[in-house]
C-alpha cells in the first residue's frame, strides 16, 4: 500500500519530499490499511493526496490539544485545496498517453490501438481543449493557489518532522481517535470527502479510461447522493469525463449473430468497454433529463446537456439529447435559452462533426415543437435556424437527384430488414453505417454520391424548415384576430418576425411549387383584402411585420430570378397604404426604409400612374416625420422621378395637369389604391416647404429634386449621395447623430450689441403688477411689528448683559475675600518675619 | 460690517428666540447655505473671464472623457466669483453732522412706549423675568457692598480692567471689519445726539424738510433714518436708545423712503427721469454738497433691506428705492452688495417681491454694465437650483423667474450668447453621454426638471433675440438637436407630458426662425389612444401636465390622462398648423395628422373630446380647402422660391383667416386653463 501511494506521488508531481518521508510513509501505510479495511468499497478510489492530508491531520490530532487542532483543521483544508488545484493539471499531464491510446475502429469493425507516442489527433485535441475550457475557471484558480498550498505542505511536513519521534509510541491511541473523529465528521466534511472522491474517480477515468471504465458507475452512484451540492458536482464531473472519453464514432449495438461469434480477448475487452460506456452514458442522460425538471438543477442540467450536444453530436442517444435541448430553446429562463440557442447554432455551424444528421433531426424537432405549442414560443427558438447553412445550388439540379433517390432508398431497405427499430432510426443508423461500412462499395460505384447524399440531407432539412415557416405563417394568418396574452416578446405572433427573416434569407431555396402559395400567404398577411375597403383596424400584425411581409415577398420573387409570373401589384398597394400607417416611435423606421429600398428603389421601372402616386405620397410622408424618414423618402422619390421622366411634370405647376392627367381628376390624399389617387394631376408643393427643413441634408435633397424641373427628361441632377434609402435612414437616425461629435458654436459679432430699455420677454400686464404697493395701514402695522421685535431683541440682550455683569460682580466677591485673606496672611506673615 | 452685525443679531435670535420670526430664519438659513455653496464654486473658479474660457474648453467635443462629463453633469451652473469689495460707502457709517439749532421736543409721550407694544411675542415674558432677576441680583450685590465697602474699590478696579480689555478686543475687531466706524464718530466735531427722538420732533422735522429741502433738519432726519435702519444691530448703541416708540420708527422710515428721491432731485436740480444729467453732474459743486447725504441714504437703505423679513415691506421699500436706483451707479461696490441681496430676494421672494427686485436689478445693471456678469451668473445659478423641483405651486414663479432671466440676458446679447453657448454645450455633452450608455441612472440626467428648464430658458432666449444676433442662429440648431435627442432617448407613453413640452418648445423656436420641423411626429403617440380602464373613471384624478415630466404608471390608462394628452396635443398641433397655415403646401402638411385626428374622433370614447377634436378637424379642413382654392389659380411652380414666399402674403398680414383666429382662441383657452391650475 505504501508502495502504491509512493508511486502515485510520483505521478502527480508531488512537492519535494522531505528526507524523513520513508519513516512517515511507514506510519501512514498502517493507517491506510485500517482505513481500507473499513471502507473496502472505496478503498480503491482513495487517492494518495487526500489520504496524506487526512492521515497527517489525524496523527497530529492524537498529539495536540484542542486549540492546536483548530489550526490543523485549517491546514488540512489548505492542503486539500492545494491537492484539488493540482488535479486538473495532473489530468492534463497524464492524459497525453491514455488519450492517444484511444482505440480506432476500422472499417471492418476491428478496434486498433495506436502506438502511444503518436501525435494527437484532431479530435483529441478538441476534447482536451473543450475540457480545459469547461474547467477553465477552476484550473486557473487552482494554479494560482498552488504555491500557497505547497508552502503550507512544507510547513506541515516540518511539523511532522518535529513530531515524528513521539509518534510511534502513541500509535494505539491514534486508531481510537480515528474512530471518534470519523463520527464527528460533519456534513461539511462529508461533502469535502465526496468531493475528493469525485475528483479522484474522475481523474482515474481520464487517466486510463480503458481500465477504469467501471468507475463511471461509481460516479453515477454519487450523483444520486442526498446532498444537492454533491449531485451538482457529480454531474459536472461526469460531463467532463464524458466529453473526454466519448469516442469519435458511434457505438453500434451488436447483433445476436455477432455476439455468437467467438472473438479474441482484446475485442471482448473493447466490447465490454463500449458496453459500459454506453450504459453509463444512457444512465447519465436519464439522470440529467430527470434533474432538468427540478428547479434547483435546471440550469446545471441544461448546461450539461448543451455541452454534451456540442461535444458529441455524433454519439449515441443524440435524439434524447437534442429533444431536451430543443425543448429548452423557448425556456423562460434567459440563461438556459441562450445556452441552448448557442448549442443548436454550433450544431448547425459545425456540421462536420455529425455530417448533418443532427441538423436535420434538430430542425425536425423544432418543427414538431412549434407544431405542438401552436406557434406560441420564444422567437429565439426559430431564430437559431438562421444559422443554418445550405449549398447555393441546392435547389437547382434536383431532377438528377430525384432519379437517384429511390435507388438509394431501395438499397437501404434491402439492407435493413433485420433491424427492429422504427423507420427514422433505421434511416439514421443506416446513414452512419453507409459511411462506416460501405464506403468502399460506394466509392467503387460513384464518387459523386457522397455530395449527393449531403444534398439530400440538406434538402430534407430545408423541407422541415419551410414546413415550420409555413406553419407559422398560416398560424399568423388564421389567428390574426386572436389576441393572445403571450409571455414572449413580439405580441401575439412571437415567431413571425424571425420566420419572415428566415424566409428572406433562404428565399432562393424555396421550391417553385410553394412559391405561389407563399406569396398568397404573404399577401394576406400584409393586410391585403380582396375588397378594397377598410383595412381591419384590429389587424393583429404590426406595421413593421406587414412591411416585412412585403419585403420578403419581393426578396423571394427577386431571388428566383424574377422569372416567376407572380403579380406583386398587391404588395405595392400595401406599401402605399402602410406608408400612412407608420408611427415613428411604435414602428421600426429601418424596416420602412428597407421596404422603400426593396420595393421602389431597387425595382425595375414602375408604371407611371403608380410611380406618380408613390411620389406624391412619399413627399407628403416626408413632411410629417423626422429627418431620417424624410431623407429615405426623398431619395426614393428622386429615384422614381429619375426613372419615370414623365412624372417630372409634377414638379411644375402646369394648369390642369396637362395631357397626362389620368381619369381621376381630383387628387385624393387618402386613396387606398395608387391607381385611383389622381396623383399625376398634383404639384409637389411639399418640396418647397421641405426646402425650409431644419435639417440641411433634407432641405438640400429637396432643392436637388426641385432642380430636376428645369432639366431635360434625359438629364439628371447632380448626385448628392449614392446612398440607398436604408443607408440614408441609418445615417440620419437620432442614435447615430448623437454619437457624432458636437459641432462647434461659432461666435460672430452681433449687429446690435446692446438692447435699449424695452422689455422683451415679460408681458406688460405682469410688469404692471410689480408697481402695486401695500396699503398704508398694513405697511404701518408691519413696520411697527418689525420694530417691536427688534426692540424686544435688543432689550433682551441688554438685560442679559446686565444680569451677567451683576452676577459676575457677585462672584468677584468671593475672589475678593480670598485675596483679602491672603493679604492678611502675608501681612501677618510679614509681621511675623519682622517680629522675629 | 453691517452684514456682520446683522449676523450677530441673527445669532442672538437663533439662540434665544424660540417662537419668533420663523420665516426669517428659514430664509436666512437658505441664504447661508447658498453662500456656502457659492463659496465652493469660487474655489474652482478664479477670475470670471478665465472661467468662461475654461467652460468653453470643457464643452469642446474632444473633452469627452468620463470624468469631464461627470463634472459637467453635476454642475450645469456657472462658477461664481465671490470677492467682497470693500468699497466707497463702507468707510463711513453714514452719520452726518447735525445742526444743533433744530428743534427737539422733550419726551412727553412716555406712556406710548408701554402702550404701543402691540406685538406680544415670547420675548416680553422673558424680558420681564430677566428684569426681576437683575433686580434681585443687584440687591444682593448692594448688600455685599454695604457689608464691605472695600469691595467697592476692588470691584471698580476689576471693572475698569474688564472694560479696557474689552475695548481692546473690540477695537481690534472693529479695525478689522470697518476702521471707519469709530473713527468717524470720534473724529466728528458734533458727537451724535443722544436725545430721544419723539414723534413730535420727527413730524416737525418732516414739515421743515418738505417745505424746504435744503433745511438743516434733513441731516437730522437722515441720521434718524440711519438709527432706524440700524436699530437692533448694536444692542447698546445710541441708535437703540434714541428710538423708543414704534410710531417714530414708522414715521422716519416712511417719510425718508417716500420723499428722499424727490428731495435729492430738487437738491441737485435735476428733473425726473433724466439719468444722463446725473452722470454729468458727478463732478459739480452741487454733487459734492449732496453726496454725503445720498451716500448715507443708500447705505442705510441696504441695512434696512438686509434687516427686513416681510415680503410686502420689502416690495414696498424696493419700489421706492427703484426711483433712486440711478444714484447707485456712483457706488459700484455698494451696488454689488445691493445686487447680491436683490438676487436673493428675486429667487426666494413671492411674485411681487421677485418682480420688483428683478426690476431693481435691471435698473442698476443697465446703469452699471460691470455688474452684469455677476447678475447673469448668480441669476442663472439661482434659476437652476430653484427649478430642480416643479410642482403646481411654484410653476408660475419659475416661469416668471425664467422670463426675468431672459430679460437680463437680453441686455447684452453678445455677452449672453457666449454664456448660452457654454451652457448649451454642456447640455449636449450630457445628452451625448447618456445616449452612449443609455442606462437608467444616466437617463435621469436628462429626465429631470433642471435639464428641461435649462433647455426652456435657452429656447426663450433664442426666440427673443433671434433677429438681433447671428450667434443665436447657430445656437438654435444645437438646441433643436438637443430637444430631438431628449425626445428620442425618452420614448414611450409615460413621457408624453415631456414630449408635449418639447413640442411646444420646438414650436416656439420654429416660429421665430421660420424653418420647417415636423413637430406632429413627436406627438403622434397621443393620438393613438384606444383603451381606457373603465375602473378608474369614478376616481377623479387631477393631472396637471405642466408640472409633470412622466406620468405615474397607474394613471397611464386613465381617462383624465388621455383627455389631458389629447387636449395638449390639439394645442401643439394647432400651433404647428398656424405656423404654416398660409403656406402653399399646407394641405400636404395637414394630410397625415388629419387622417389620424379623424380616426381618433371616430374611435374615442371620451365624450368631452369630441367637440375640440371636431373643431380642429373642421378648421384644418377649411384652411386646407382655402389654400387649395388659392393655389389652383397661381401659376408659379414649387421651385420658384420667391413666389412661394409671397403666396398669401396679404392674408397673412391681415391675419383674418379663420384658422389664425381659431389658434388665438386655443392659446387663450390654454392660458386661462393654466391660470386655473395655479
Amino acid at each position: 500500500m505504501g508502495k502504491s501511494s509512493k508511486k502515485k506521488n510520483k505521478v502527480i508531481l508531488a512537492p519535494p519530499l522531505p528526507p524523513e518521508l520513508d519513516e512517515d510513509d511507514i506510519v501512514v501505510s498502517d493507517d491506510d490499511v485500517e482505513f481500507v479495511e473499513k471502507n473496502p468499497q472505496q478503498a480503491r478510489n482513495l487517492a494518495d493526496l487526500d489520504k496524506d492530508a487526512i492521515d497527517g491531520f489525524l496523527k497530529r490530532i492524537a498529539d495536540h490539544d484542542d486549540d492546536k487542532v483548530e489550526l490543523l483543521y485549517e491546514e488540512r483544508e489548505r492542503k486539500r485545496r492545494a491537492a484539488e488545484a493540482l488535479k486538473p493539471r495532473n489530468g492534463d499531464d497524464i492524459e497525453v498517453d491514455p488519450v492517444d491510446a484511444l482505440p480506432v475502429k476500422t472499417l471492418d469493425g476491428k478496434v486498433v490501438y495506436r502506438p502511444a507516442k503518436k501525435a494527437r489527433s484532431g479530435d483529441e485535441a478538441n476534447g482536451v481543449k473543450s475540457r480545459s475550457e469547461e474547467k477553465g475557471d477552476g484550473a486557473t484558480q487552482g494554479s494560482q493557489k498552488e504555491p500557497k498550498g505547497r508552502s503550507s505542505k512544507k510547513e506541515a511536513s516540518k511539523l511532522q518532522n518535529l513530531q515524528s519521534p513521539t509518534e510511534v509510541p502513541k500509535e494505539n491511541l491514534h486508531s481510537v481517535v480515528l474512530e471518534e473523529v470519523k463520527e464527528e465528521l460533519s456534513s461539511d466534511e462529508l461533502f469535502e470527502k465526496k468531493k475528493a472522491q469525485l475528483a479522484e474517480l474522475g481523474m482515474a477515468l481520464l487517466e486510463d479510461p480503458e481500465s477504469n471504465i467501471r468507475s463511471l458507475n461509481d460516479l453515477l452512484i454519487l450523483c444520486n447522493d442526498m446532498d444537492q451540492k454533491v449531485v451538482k458536482l457529480g454531474i459536472m464531473s461526469l460531463l467532463a469525463v464524458f466529453r473526454d472519453i466519448i469516442p469519435s464514432y458511434r457505438i453500434r449495438q451488436l447483433t445476436e449473430k455477432e455476439l455468437a461469434v467467438e472473438v479474441s480477448k482484446e475485442v471482448k475487452k473493447t466490447r465490454y468497454y463500449e458496453y459500459t460506456l454506453i450504459r453509463s452514458y444512457k444512465a447519465y442522460l436519464q439522470k440529467l433529463i430527470s434533474l432538468e425538471k427540478q428547479p434547483y438543477f435546471y440550469l446545471v442540467a441544461v448546461r450539461c446537456l448543451c455541452s454534451l450536444l456540442d461535444a458529441a453530436p455524433h454519439f449515441n442517444f443524440r435524439e434524447s439529447l437534442l429533444a431536451s435541448v430543443v425543448k429548452n430553446l423557448s425556456s423562460s429562463n434567459d440563461v438556459a435559452r441562450k445556452l441552448c440557442c448557442e448549442a443548436i447554432r454550433s450544431l448547425f455551424r459545425n456540421e462536420g462533426k455529425h455530417r448533418g444528421e443532427a441538423t436535420i433531426e434538430a430542425v425536425r424537432l423544432i418543427a414538431a415543437h412549434v407544431k405542438l405549442h401552436d406557434c406560441q414560443l420564444h422567437p429565439d427558438s426559430i431564430e437559431v435556424c438562421l444559422s443554418l447553412k445550405f449549398d447555393e445550388d441546392l435547389g437547382k439540379d434536383d431532377s438528377k437527384e430525384d432519379k437517384l433517390k429511390p435507388k438509394k432508398n431501395k438499397r437501404y431497405q434491402n439492407r435493413d430488414v433485420a433491424k427492429p427499430s422504427e423507420k427514422k432510426k433505421i434511416k439514421k443508423e443506416m446513414l452512419s453505417k453507409a459511411r462506416q461500412e460501405v464506403r468502399a462499395d460506394l466509392r467503387a460505384v460513384s464518387f459523386t454520391l457522397d455530395p449527393k447524399e449531403k444534398k439530400m440531407i440538406q434538402r430534407e432539412t430545408l423541407a422541415a424548415l419551410f414546413e415550420t415557416y409555413f406553419r407559422i405563417l398560416k398560424h399568423s394568418m388564421n389567428n390574426s384576430r386572436y389576441k393572445a396574452t403571450s409571455v414572449f416578446p413580439g405580441g401575439s405572433h412571437p415567431l413571425l418576425a424571425p420566420c419572415l427573416e428566415g424566409l428572406g434569407k433562404f428565399s432562393h431555396l424555396i421550391d417553385l411549387d410553394f412559391m405561389s402559395e407563399l406569396i398568397a400567404c404573404l399577401k394576406k398577411l400584409s393586410g391585403y383584402t380582396d375588397h378594397q375597403g377598410e383595412i381591419p383596424p384590429d389587424n393583429a400584425l404590426s406595421v413593421s411585420e406587414r412591411l416585412q411581409c412585403c419585403i420578403v415577398a419581393f426578396k423571394v420573387w427577386r431571388n428566383n430570378l424574377e422569372a416567376l409570373n407572380v403579380d406583386l401589384q398587391d404588395f405595392f398597394v400595401q406599401l402605399y397604404n402602410l406608408i400612412l400607417e407608420y408611427r415613428p416611435d411604435r414602428d421600426h423606421g429601418e424596416v420602412l426604409a428597407d421596404a422603400l429600398k426593396t420595393l421602389l428603389w431597387e425595382g425595375k421601372q414602375q408604371d407611371m400612374l403608380r410611380a406618380a402616386a408613390f411620389i406624391k405620397r412619399l413627399a407628403t410622408f416626408a413632411l410629417s416625420f423626422g429627418s431620417a424618414e424624410a431623407i429615405s423618402a426623398l431619395i426614393t422619390l428622386k429615384h422614381l422621378l429619375q426613372k419615370n421622366t414623365k412624372c417630372r411634370n409634377m414638379l411644375e405647376n402646369d394648369a390642369g395637369g396637362g395631357s397626362l392627367s389620368s381619369l381621376v381628376a381630383k387628387y385624393d390624399p387618402e386613396a387606398k389604391d395608387p391607381y385611383l389617387s389622381g396623383a399625376l394631376a398634383t404639384v409637389l408643393w411639399e418640396l418647397s416647404l421641405l426646402q425650409k427643413h431644419y435639417d440641411p441634408s433634407v432641405s438640400g435633397m429637396a432643392s436637388n429634386v426641385l432642380s430636376m424641373a428645369n432639366l431635360n427628361a434625359t438629364q439628371n441632377p447632380v448626385q448628392l449621395s449614392s446612398a440607398n434609402p436604408l443607408e440614408a435612414y441609418k445615417d440620419l437616425s437620432m442614435g447615430l447623430e448623437l454619437s457624432k461629435p458636437a459641432g462647434k458654436v461659432l461666435t460672430l459679432k452681433c449687429k446690435r450689441k446692446r438692447r435699449s430699455k424695452e422689455f422683451v420677454a415679460l408681458s406688460p400686464d405682469v410688469l404692471q403688477k410689480a408697481d402695486c404697493t401695500v396699503g398704508e395701514d398694513e405697511l404701518r402695522e408691519k413696520l411697527q411689528s418689525h420694530f417691536a421685535v427688534l426692540r424686544g431683541i435688543s432689550e433682551n440682550e441688554r438685560l442679559r448683559t446686565e444680569l451677567n455683569h451683576t452676577l459676575s460682580s457677585i462672584n468677584m466677591y468671593k475672589e475678593y475675600k480670598k485675596q483679602k485673606k491672603q493679604s492678611k496672611k502675608s501681612k501677618t506673615g510679614r509681621k511675623k518675619v519682622t517680629r522675629s | 460690517m453691517a452684514k456682520k452685525l446683522g449676523k450677530k443679531a441673527r445669532k442672538f435670535a437663533n439662540k434665544h428666540l424660540q417662537g419668533g420670526a420663523k420665516r426669517s430664519r428659514k430664509l436666512r438659513s437658505q441664504f447661508n447655505r447658498r453662500t456656502r455653496k457659492d463659496g465652493k464654486g469660487r474655489e474652482d473658479g478664479g477670475r470670471l473671464d478665465g472661467d468662461g474660457d475654461e467652460e468653453m474648453r470643457r464643452s469642446e467635443p474632444t473633452m469627452n472623457t468620463q470624468e469631464d462629463v461627470a463634472t459637467l453633469a453635476n454642475s450645469l451652473e456657472f462658477p461664481e466669483d465671490e470677492n467682497e469689495f470693500d468699497g466707497d460707502l463702507s468707510d463711513s457709517d453714514g452719520y452726518l453732522s447735525e445742526d444743533p439749532e433744530c428743534p427737539h421736543y422733550s419726551d412727553s409721550e412716555d406712556g406710548d412706549v408701554v402702550k404701543d407694544c402691540i406685538v406680544k411675542d415670547g420675548l416680553d415674558g422673558q424680558n420681564n423675568e430677566m428684569n426681576l432677576a437683575v433686580k434681585k441680583q443687584k440687591k444682593k450685590l448692594k448688600k455685599l457692598l454695604d457689608k464691605d465697602p472695600e469691595f467697592a474699590n476692588f470691584l471698580g478696579k476689576w471693572e475698569s480692567e474688564l472694560v479696557s480689555h474689552e475695548s481692546d478686543e473690540d477695537s481690534d475687531e472693529q479695525d478689522e471689519m470697518d476702521s471707519g466706524d469709530d473713527g468717524v464718530d470720534a473724529g466728528d466735531k458734533n458727537p451724535p445726539s443722544d436725545k430721544i427722538l419723539t414723534s413730535k420732533t420727527i413730524s416737525e422735522w418732516c414739515q421743515l424738510v418738505s417745505k424746504d429741502p435744503k433745511a438743516p433738519a434733513l441731516r437730522n432726519l437722515l441720521n434718524a433714518f440711519r438709527d432706524a435702519c440700524r436699530f437692533g444691530l448694536h444692542s447698546n448703541s445710541l441708535s437703540t436708545q434714541r428710538l423708543q416708540s414704534t410710531e417714530v420708527f414708522y414715521q422716519i422710515i416712511t417719510f425718508i423712503l417716500s420723499e428722499a428721491d424727490n428731495i435729492f432731485r430738487s437738491l441737485l436740480d435735476i428733473p425726473d427721469d433724466d439719468k444722463g444729467k446725473l452722470m454729468n453732474l458727478r463732478n459739480g459743486q452741487k454733487w459734492q454738497d449732496v453726496e454725503p447725504l445720498i451716500k448715507s441714504y443708500l447705505r442705510n437703505c441696504l441695512d434696512l433691506l438686509s434687516q427686513l423679513t416681510d415680503n410686502q415691506i420689502l416690495t414696498n421699500v424696493l419700489t421706492r428705492l427703484r426711483a433712486s436706483a440711478v444714484y447707485f451707479s456712483a457706488y459700484p461696490s455698494t451696488s454689488r452688495r445691493l445686487l447680491k441681496i436683490l438676487v436673493h430676494f428675486w429667487a426666494s421672494g413671492d411674485q411681487s417681491l421677485s418682480l420688483s427686485s428683478f426690476l431693481m436689478i435691471r435698473e442698476v445693471v443697465s446703469l452699471l454694465p460691470d455688474c452684469l456678469d455677476l447678475c447673469l451668473t448668480k441669476g442663472y445659478n439661482t434659476y437652476l437650483s430653484s427649478s430642480k423641483l416643479v410642482d403646481n405651486r411654484n410653476i408660475k414663479n419659475i416661469d416668471l423667474f425664467m422670463n426675468c432671466l431672459v430679460e437680463l440676458y437680453s441686455l447684452d446679447v453678445q455677452k449672453s450668447s457666449e454664456r448660452a453657448a457654454t451652457s448649451v454645450g454642456q447640455l449636449s455633452a450630457i445628452l451625448r453621454q447618456v445616449s452612449k450608455s443609455k442606462e437608467k441612472e444616466d437617463l435621469l440626467k436628462i429626465d429631470n426638471w433642471q435639464y428641461i428648464n435649462c433647455i426652456n430658458l435657452w429656447v426663450r432666449f433664442i426666440c427673443v433675440n433671434y433677429k438681433d444676433c447671428h450667434n443665436v442662429h447657430s445656437l438654435l440648431s444645437s438646441v433643436a438637436q438637443i430637444i430631438r435627442g431628449v425626445a428620442y432617448l425618452l420614448p414611450g407613453m409615460r413621457y408624453l407630458p415631456l414630449r408635449l413640452k418639447l413640442a411646444q418648445m420646438l414650436n416656439e423656436l420654429l416660429n421665430c426662425n421660420q424653418m420647417f420641423f415636423p413637430v406632429p411626429s413627436l406627438i403622434f403617440g397621443c393620438l393613438e389612444f384606444r383603451e381606457i380602464f373603465q375602473k378608474e373613471q369614478t376616481e377623479k384624478t387631477n393631472i396637471h401636465f405642466s408640472s409633470l415630466l412622466k406620468v405615474p404608471r397607474n394613471l397611464l390608462k386613465s381617462r383624465d390622462f388621455q383627455e389631458q394628452c389629447i387636449l395638449s396635443a390639439i394645442e401643439v398641433l394647432s400651433a404647428h398648423f398656424a405656423q404654416w397655415s398660409y403656406h402653399v403646401a399646407f394641405p400636404e402638411v395637414a394630410t397625415i395628422p388629419l387622417i389620424l385626428l379623424k380616426r381618433l374622433h371616430e374611435q374615442t370614447t371620451i365624450d368631452s373630446l369630441h367637440r375640440p377634436l371636431k373643431r380642429l378637424i373642421d378648421q384644418v379642413s377649411e384652411n386646407r380647402d382655402f389654400v387649395q382654392r388659392k393655389r389652383e389659380v397661381v401659376s408659379f411652380s414649387p421651385n420658384d422660391m420667391s413666389s412661394v414666399e409671397s403666396f398669401l402674403e396679404d392674408e397673412k398680414m391681415s391675419g383674418n383667416a379663420s384658422f389664425t383666429q381659431y389658434y388665438e382662441s386655443v392659446s387663450k383657452n390654454r392660458q386661462s386653463r393654466g391660470r386655473k391650475f395655479v
